[in-house]
């Protein structure tokens, strides 16, 4: 009896989840997010590239 | 319900009936059997001392049986190879008498009922099937017993009889039925068995050392 | 009239080695046994006759003292009988024991015990009927289980009916209908038909106040009540709910997705040209925070292009990075021609928050094979079947997994009986 409780907990639950990632659009893919990429992007394409995403503090030398 | 009152012809003290239909009761005090032929009491014999036995059930219990409240007025104590049984004679407080049968603290409920023809009993083997009041029955049990006393108020006379036998019948439900060949004619009773807890039985016999 | 209350428990002494006997069950007993030579008495005797005499010393201890009081049922009862019966299967023997209970207002019940497990037994009042693999008895149907032969080995205590040690074995039969047994007994031509309730050893061991703790159960016993199979079907019933909001949600995701087009814009790359990263016009991506689903399809021959994508919000400065590849090749060989790749690749990023958006894409490719035309589309809001797809399996798995459980439950119960092939019918 008490399995039966559970899974219905467990289900409902689920179920609510993917009313919620459907409506919000979920999906698998995982996608790398970076945050304050500067407006200079635009004029400048080149200069932004995926690897350099960690590098928003200066790291040369002096 | 009126209830008759006598004075035991062989001790002189007092008699009340219980029940307005018994036929035959023992004196409490001098244990005489005492027989009614109407008010005058006759004495026929003297029914000796009840081994001590282990019924809870006694004479003066209540209970109700299908809705229908009862009094115990009496017994026949019966031995047979295997030990003994009670047949409690009770009465119904809307009229009428039934037998509340004690074995081996199982306990059923049974009424006498007009059924004819009733087999003889040579007739009558284990496994044998029959019909009556609309429910099927098997023979289970062929039991020999012997009388082995008495205790008060009993709807018929019967002190001198030495040897009964019954047969017991079950059904696929529940009920119970024997057929009683003690007297030259048998008789069917037919009931059912009861749980100890749904008979509510009150003011029985109080065991030292149980609740 | 007589029948005073009698004395509630008769001191008598053994024939046979004299030691005092102790009787619990007022005048009901058709046997005795002496607690210290083990000789069977004839309790109807008022000499003891002997019936049994024994030479070994053998010696079990009841789990539940003889005399032991307990609460059981609504009623006190007291154990004053104790025996251990017998089989034999494929050579080897199983032993089990049994408590006759007494109480002077509700008679006789007993207590079985077999490798932990317990079971309420009392005589049948209705009558069964037997039908060779299957019983009835008041209107419930039971599967037979066991027949075997069984033997008494071992008696202490009273009982209300004639006990033998090692004496002729008698017919047992089981029928189950768990958590009941329907068991008949036949010794000659009288058989005795008696319903067994399963019971913990726990709840006896609390009514009859037993020192320590009830045997652990091992395995599973004939008519042990499967506390996952009662829940099996009704999983299943749970989970056809469960999925059918599934599809509901899943159709109305499909009708209401608005599968938007917000940019399409086809490009050609060269690999030789030196910048090879670009932007594109900005777009808008309105509405709620939703799916986006970026199609690139490149006209690729034996060839492949690789795309370095972000979408960057122009507002906030988010970027979403992601790299996908389109690649192409076919051939002939010696089984036919064959195909690798395809021309198009699709992905949906999660949950991208509404606003104004542009790509920077910065394709790549083999330098030394010519340049590429592709397309790339952006649209908003559609709906991702993957997700339905694990949630489905989601709610799969525990249905399956109870399923197992039950199947294992009633696989290890009829191992041990006549029948051991499972079927999940019957029964409960």
């Amino acid at each position: 009896m008490i399995w039966n409780r559970l899974y219905l907990i467990y289900g409902t639950a689920v179920v609510l989840l993917l009313g919620a990632g459907a409506y919000r659009g979920w999906s698998f893919t995982s996608v790398n997010e970076v945050k304050n990429v500067p407006k200079s992007i635009r004029d400048n394409p080149g200069s932004y590239r995926a690897i350099y995403a960690g590098y928003h503090h200066y790291t040369g030398g002096k | 319900m009126s209830q008759p009152a006598a004075l035991c012809p062989s001790c002189g003290a007092p008699i009340v009936f219980q029940w307005s239909s018994s036929v035959q009761t023992t004196c409490p005090h001098c244990k005489s059997i005492l027989v009614r032929t109407d008010v005058n009491l006759e004495k026929v014999g003297v029914v000796s001392d009840l081994p001590p036995d282990s019924s809870p059930i006694q004479v003066g219990t209540s209970g109700v049986y299908e809705n229908r409240a009862f009094t115990v007025a009496g017994r026949i104590i019966y031995d047979y190879d295997e030990g003994s049984w009670n047949e409690w004679h009770i009465t119904l407080n809307q009229g009428g008498s039934a037998w509340l049968s004690d074995a081996q603290a199982q306990y059923a409920v049974t009424l006498a009922f007009p059924a004819a023809p009733l087999p003889a009993l040579a007739t009558v083997h284990l496994g044998d099937r029959f019909t009556w009041n609309k429910t099927a029955f098997e023979a289970t049990v062929i039991t020999e017993a012997r009388y082995r006393g008495v205790e008060g108020e009993l709807p018929f006379q019967y002190w001198d009889k030495q040897g009964a036998t019954f047969i017991d019948l079950r059904s696929t439900g529940g009920d119970f039925a024997t057929l009683d060949y003690s007297d030259t004619e048998p008789v069917l009773y037919l009931g059912k068995f009861v749980d100890f807890d749904a008979l509510r039985l009150k003011n029985l016999r109080a065991f030292e050392g149980w609740s | 009239m007589s029948a005073g209350t009698p004395p509630q428990v008769q001191s008598l002494t053994c024939p046979n080695c004299g030691a005092p006997l102790t009787v619990r069950s007022m005048g009901r007993a058709v046997a005795i046994v002496c607690g210290h030579c083990h000789s069977i008495l004839d309790a109807k005797d008022p000499q003891l006759k002997i019936l049994q005499r024994f030479e070994d010393a053998i010696d079990e201890v009841p789990l539940i003292p003889l005399g032991s009081r307990g609460k059981w049922r609504g009623s006190d009862y007291e154990a004053i009988g104790f025996q251990v019966r017998s089989m034999e299967s494929d050579g080897l023997t199983y032993s089990w024991r049994e408590y006759l209970l007494f109480s002077p207002y509700k008679g006789f019940r007993y207590l079985t015990e077999y490798d932990g497990h317990w079971n309420d037994c009392s005589v049948a009042t209705a009558l069964p009927e037997a039908e060779g693999a299957s019983a009835r008895y008041l209107g419930k149907k039971y599967r037979h289980f066991q027949t075997c032969l069984a033997k008494t080995t071992f008696v202490l205590g009273e009982f209300p009916w004639q006990v033998a040690v090692n004496d002729d074995a008698i017919a047992v039969t089981d029928y189950i209908a768990p958590p009941y047994v329907l068991s008949s007994e036949t010794a000659g031509n009288e058989t005795t038909w008696t319903l067994g309730e399963y019971v913990n050893g726990a709840d006896i061991w609390k009514a009859f106040g037993l020192p320590g703790l009830a045997p652990t159960p091992i395995g599973v016993y004939e008519n042990q009540p499967s506390a996952v199979k009662t829940s099996a079907g009704r999983i299943w019933f749970a989970f056809a709910g469960l999925a059918t909001a599934l599809v509901v949600i899943f159709t109305l995701n499909q009708l209401f997705s608005q599968q938007e087009q917000v940019f399409r814009e086809a490009y050609s790359f060269s690999p030789s040209s030196t910048e090879a990263s670009f932007v594109t016009p900005e777009f808008e991506l309105k509405a709620r925070t939703s799916s986006v689903e970026v199609q690139t399809d490149a006209d690729v021959s034996n060839q492949w292009i690789y795309l370095d994508y972000a979408l960057i919000d122009e507002d906030t400065g988010q970027a979403y990075d992601f790299g996908r590849e389109v690649s192409y090749y076919s051939g002939v060989d010696s089984d036919g021609t064959w195909t690798e790749g395809g021309h198009q690749d699709q992905v949906v990023l999660p949950s991208i928050p509404p606003g104004r958006y542009y790509l920077r894409i910065e394709p790549e490719s083999d330098a030394r094979l010519g340049s590429i035309g592709y397309t790339v589309t952006v649209t908003r809001d559609v709906p991702v079947l993957g997700v339905y797809l694990l949630a489905f399996a989601a709610l799969l798995l525990p249905a399956l997994l109870i399923s197992w459980r039950t199947y294992s439950f009633e696989q290890m119960r009829w191992a041990q009986s006549d029948h051991p092939v499972v079927t999940l019918g019957g029964g409960e």
